[in-house]
């Protein structure tokens, strides 16, 4: 097990990669703090773990809010006693050019995507430096580190997130490691709601997605793969690194 | 890491330095390993200290035949080849103004023609099986500019594209990564600092130290294992920090 004995607090643990996530770290031997504003999923994300005899709890958070992101970390450390692991990595879509975007959805997916970020990191910090170790993964994007059509507000966030997370780990070496992980289209209710965003036939759009060099969208135990590198001592040196797994999306002109 | 246990993996340079951890860490994941270098002494030594590895094969891949031969070889020892880590390399410390012809040859030649050998040999096999994984070792080098070593960056840089290129006309079959180490304590370049200058490189590095070879390994591994079967045509760093900033980090 990668990760016995660990604390993970992961946020959008409800659904998707975030779910895939905290099931795999689980499995490893982390005990798992669930944030996510669906109290539902949530709820049932942390009682599947504990039925298959891991642990964890489920916290209500909504990440944009300073006061929710104290109490999460807070209730860690009284019953977990520690965190050693921040994945920051609840986020939201608005499939929109600046043309047709609201004020209000530019304000929430940059609240939702990035000022979370700091929000939870700056909880957190204090806590990984007193016990001399962490490891911060974020999820960035494919669209992190090139553009798309039709999502102005999330490749802003999302190249946000990538250099806030190289800042990030100038700023906070050599104790605490932080990277992030820029998936590319990945089998989640997220991709299924762009189709719907833009109108689209979502069989369709996935069949549209998986054009890319290995011929299929990746789905979110991939990615919780390559989140539990990040986060366990196969990665003690890797430190400011956009890992990108996206079946060679960005690899070039396909 | 998942999938590697059995997997035959051929790793070239993997008499000493970052190729020698690896071959050490595959075969800790019960893979069967082969290693290539130019190097014979090296080549008997890590068979000493590794004496479960399933060969050694003695070429220079700067040679065509040469590489075509061992690749055979490990074919035969193994019965074939899932994995090939493409990581023999040299570099040379002189100031850009000085790069004699002869120097500047031999870096393309070991750095890009050599690890071009290497990947079309093993893409050939691996394509006619129908499926595979090639790894390529870059450098930080390869991504950053650095001074006096202008050849040796200039082929890291070769690799990270051949690398993209391949998995681009590879895919779906082969997947294909470079790996960016950025500073590295091998046993010989310890050797080329003085207590001073490691500890001043190491403050430039956000986490404070240069790698263990063995981290580098780990992160071959990973990319090797079925754990990263969605991940090809990247590069992935391990270098503490190095580039997050580069000079514009202080």
């Amino acid at each position: 097990m990668q990760l016995a004995g660990k604390i993970a607090l992961i946020t959008g643990g409800a659904s998707g990669i975030g779910r895939a996530t905290a099931m795999l770290f689980a499995r490893e031997g982390a005990a798992i703090v669930v944030a996510d504003v669906n109290q539902h999923s949530g709820q049932a994300v942390a009682a599947e773990i504990a039925r298959a005899d891991g642990r964890a709890f489920f916290e209500k958070v909504d990440v944009t809010s300073a006061a929710d992101c104290r109490r999460v970390v807070e209730r860690t450390i009284r019953e977990l006693g520690r965190v050693d692991i921040l994945f920051n990595n609840a986020g939201i879509i608005r499939r929109s050019s600046v043309m047709d975007l609201s004020e209000d959805d530019w304000d929430l997916v940059m609240a939702v995507n990035v000022k979370s970020i700091y929000l939870l990191s700056r909880e957190v910090i204090p806590h990984m430096e007193k016990q001399g170790s962490g490891a911060i993964i974020n999820t960035a994007s494919g669209w992190g580190l090139a553009g798309g059509a039709k999502a102005a507000v999330y490749c802003a966030s999302k190249g946000a997130v990538v250099l806030l997370t190289k800042a990030m780990a100038i700023d906070h070496g050599p104790r605490i490691r932080v990277n992030c992980v820029c998936p590319g289209d990945t089998d989640t209710g997220m991709l299924r709601a762009e189709a719907q965003q833009l109108a689209e036939d979502s069989q369709r759009f996935l069949a549209e997605s998986a054009k890319r060099p290995l011929g299929r969208v990746g789905n979110p135990e991939e990615i919780a793969q390559a989140v539990l590198y990040l986060a366990g001592d196969a990665s003690s040196f890797v430190t400011g690194t956009a890992l990108v797994v996206d079946g060679g999306g960005l690899a070039g002109a396909f | 890491m998942r999938g590697l246990l059995a997997k035959r993996v051929l790793i070239t340079g993997g008499a000493s330095g970052i190729g020698a951890a690896t071959a050490a860490r595959f075969l800790d994941e019960g893979s069967v390993v082969c290693v290539l270098d130019r190097d014979v002494v090296a080549l008997h030594r890590i068979q000493q200290e590794l004496p479960d590895l399933a060969g050694i094969l003695a070429a220079d891949v700067t040679n065509f035949k040469q590489v075509t031969g061992a690749f055979s070889g490990a074919l035969r020892l193994m019965g074939g080849v899932d994995v090939v880590i493409n990581n023999a390399g040299i570099s040379i410390r002189h100031n850009f103004l000085e790069i004699t012809p002869e120097e500047w040859d031999e870096v393309i030649a070991v750095n890009l023609t050599g690890v071009f050998y290497v990947a079309q040999t093993a893409a050939k096999h691996m394509m006619g099986r129908g499926s595979g994984v090639i790894l390529q070792t870059a450098s930080t080098n390869g991504i950053m500019g650095y001074p006096y070593y202008a050849d040796y960056n200039a082929t890291k840089a070769g690799v990270i594209e051949l690398t993209k290129s391949m998995a681009l006309e590879l895919a779906p079959k082969v997947r294909v990564c470079a790996v960016a180490p950025g500073y590295v304590l091998t046993p010989m370049q310890r050797t080329e600092y003085t207590d001073a200058m490691l500890e001043e490189v190491n403050q430039k590095i956000p986490l404070r130290r240069h790698a263990q070879p063995e981290e580098i390994a780990a992160l071959f591994a990973f990319l090797a294992s079925d754990d990263a079967q969605y991940m090809t045509g990247h590069v992935y760093t391990c270098d503490g920090g190095e580039i997050a900033g580069g000079l514009a980090s202080r």
